[in-house]
């Protein structure tokens, strides 16, 4: 079971995330990032990992789409407190390279 | 048309014609017995649906009915009502102990009997419609499991058939989809130039869906290596492919790579895929140093603007190549930590030279390693051993 938190700081909106990240738990993560990024349309969200202790592909694949997503309505998509085996994994995927990464939560909603 | 059937067993006659009145004015249809004897012939002309039954009778008692009724997988399911002159809880009890659906007891109202029927009946609907649903679900998951089982042994047929055996080199798999069918994939293809081209990859998610498209990489790696080239050019190909067919979500980890025979390196990409460990000497058996083929490079399928890197590596006679997909190493155990690439490599250090034997004894020790968690993700082991 995952634990997602959603709130507004601003025009942003965080989204924290507490569990394990796998294809079961993806479909409960996807309505909420989705219902996120079609009501609020933020100019930036945010996805706070720091709960995370496993993230597989398809818990990855999700991100992916969600930053796509945001892309798409014109906005941001950062990332924040990646703990070491998520951070492991986006390293071996090289997703590192594919978002944008920030150690803490005040960072990613400055976007320094 | 009638309600349904209820077969009335009591061996005063009065209570029967009382009960049958009521019930056949309610539009119900009666069938009559003066004792357990009898209503078992009864149920042999037709099936009630309902039977209620007094308890103390001569020849067969109610209870001796029941019990009957109840043992019975022909008869099991008819809903059987205990009329009886014991009042208070303990036969009460003592009467749905025998199997008996509910009780009635006496003296009643018939009016009382009428309403325990109609409501009785409203449950037999039910039972019966839960029933019909049933089956269908049955049928349909049936139908479904058939599915599944065709379509994982069409998916085992894309594998190549072993023992396997390229210019060169031999090489063997294990192959564990968690779901009967899986998103894992990959082909070993010998090319025209003489060289071998290698592909392992790993669909995201699972099931049916990760499946088609796993065959879809493995036709897109063929398609690109038979265009010749090196593993950087297929790379781009298969990420072009990839993004152009699947969906948001969907992409795939894969690892590339080219074996020249006449050569001693190997070139691959790594396509954010585990990289996999060159085991030096390892066809040989017996304790082996081992490196891992690193690489950095992007999933297939993000995003057709997206670079990716081949490497190098050396590869001699003699050598053996472990690829593999993430769930061999990432099973949680109960410690929470998982046997991961560096548990991989104390596996791999010491195996036995037979190529089918190390496989094996790479997912016995990867198995009892995680003990007793079993594997949950898609699990596919590929060692390829470089003829000495």
């Amino acid at each position: 079971m995952l634990n997602i938190q959603t709130r507004q700081e601003g025009a942003a909106s965080v989204v924290s995330i507490q569990g394990k990240v796998n294809f079961e738990v993806t479909a409960q993560l996807r309505d909420v990032i989705r219902e996120t990024v079609a009501t609020v349309q933020p100019k930036l969200l945010v996805i706070n990992l720091e709960g995370v202790s496993f993230i597989d592909s398809s818990g990855l694949g999700l991100l992916v789409a969600a930053r796509n997503s945001v892309d798409k309505s014109g906005g941001k998509l950062h990332l924040s407190c990646l703990p070491a085996p998520v951070k492991k994994t986006f390293d071996q995927t090289n997703l590192t390279n594919y978002f944008s990464i920030f150690a803490t939560e005040q960072d990613a909603l400055r976007g320094a | 048309m009638a309600k349904g059937s209820v077969l009335v067993v009591d061996d005063e006659a009065p209570i029967r014609d009382i009960l049958s009145f009521y019930l056949k004015r309610a539009g119900y249809q009666v069938l009559t017995a003066a004792n357990g004897m009898e209503a078992l012939e009864e149920m042999g002309r037709s099936r009630p649906d309902l039977i209620i039954s007094d308890l103390r009778m001569p020849e067969m008692t109610g209870d001796e009915l029941c019990k009957r009724v109840k043992s019975e997988p022909s008869t099991r399911d008819i809903y059987f009502i205990i009329l009886s002159a014991m009042d208070g809880t303990a036969s009460r009890i003592g009467g749905l102990s025998l199997g008996a659906d509910d009780m009635i007891p006496k003296p009643f109202h018939a009016q009382e009997v009428l309403a325990k029927v109609d409501s009785s009946f409203r449950l037999i609907e039910m039972q019966k419609e839960i029933k019909r649903q049933n089956r269908e679900l049955t049928s349909f998951q049936q139908k479904v499991q058939e599915e599944m089982a065709l379509a994982a042994a069409l998916q085992m047929g894309l594998l190549p058939k072993l023992p396997g055996e390229t210019r060169g080199a031999k090489y063997t798999h294990r192959y564990l989809p968690a779901a009967g069918i899986g998103g894992d994939i990959y082909a070993i293809i010998p090319l025209a130039d003489g060289s071998t081209a290698m592909m392992i990859a790993d669909v995201s998610g699972h099931g049916v869906t990760a499946a088609l498209i796993s065959a879809m990489v493995k036709t897109s790696f063929e398609n690109q290596a038979r265009l010749g080239g090196e593993p950087l050019g297929w790379a781009q190909g298969m990420n072009q492919d990839l993004c152009r067919s699947t969906l948001a979500e969907q992409f795939a980890t894969a690892w590339l790579g080219r074996l020249d025979p006449t050569s001693e390196k190997l070139r691959y990409v790594v396509a954010g895929h585990c990289a996999p460990l060159r085991i030096v000497g390892g066809a040989r058996g017996g304790l082996q140093r081992s490196e891992v083929l690193r690489g950095k490079g992007f999933m297939l399928g993000l995003d057709p603007q997206l670079p990716f890197r081949e490497n190098e590596a050396e590869f001699l006679p003699g050598d053996r190549l472990v690829l593999y997909t993430d769930g061999l190493v990432e099973v949680e155990r109960e410690d929470r930590t998982m046997l991961e690439e560096a548990g991989l490599r104390r596996i791999c250090a010491e195996l036995p030279g037979d190529i089918e034997a190390a496989a094996d004894a790479v997912i016995a020790q990867t198995r009892s390693h995680n003990q007793p968690a079993p594997f949950l993700d898609d699990v596919t082991l590929v060692i390829l051993d470089r003829d000495s």
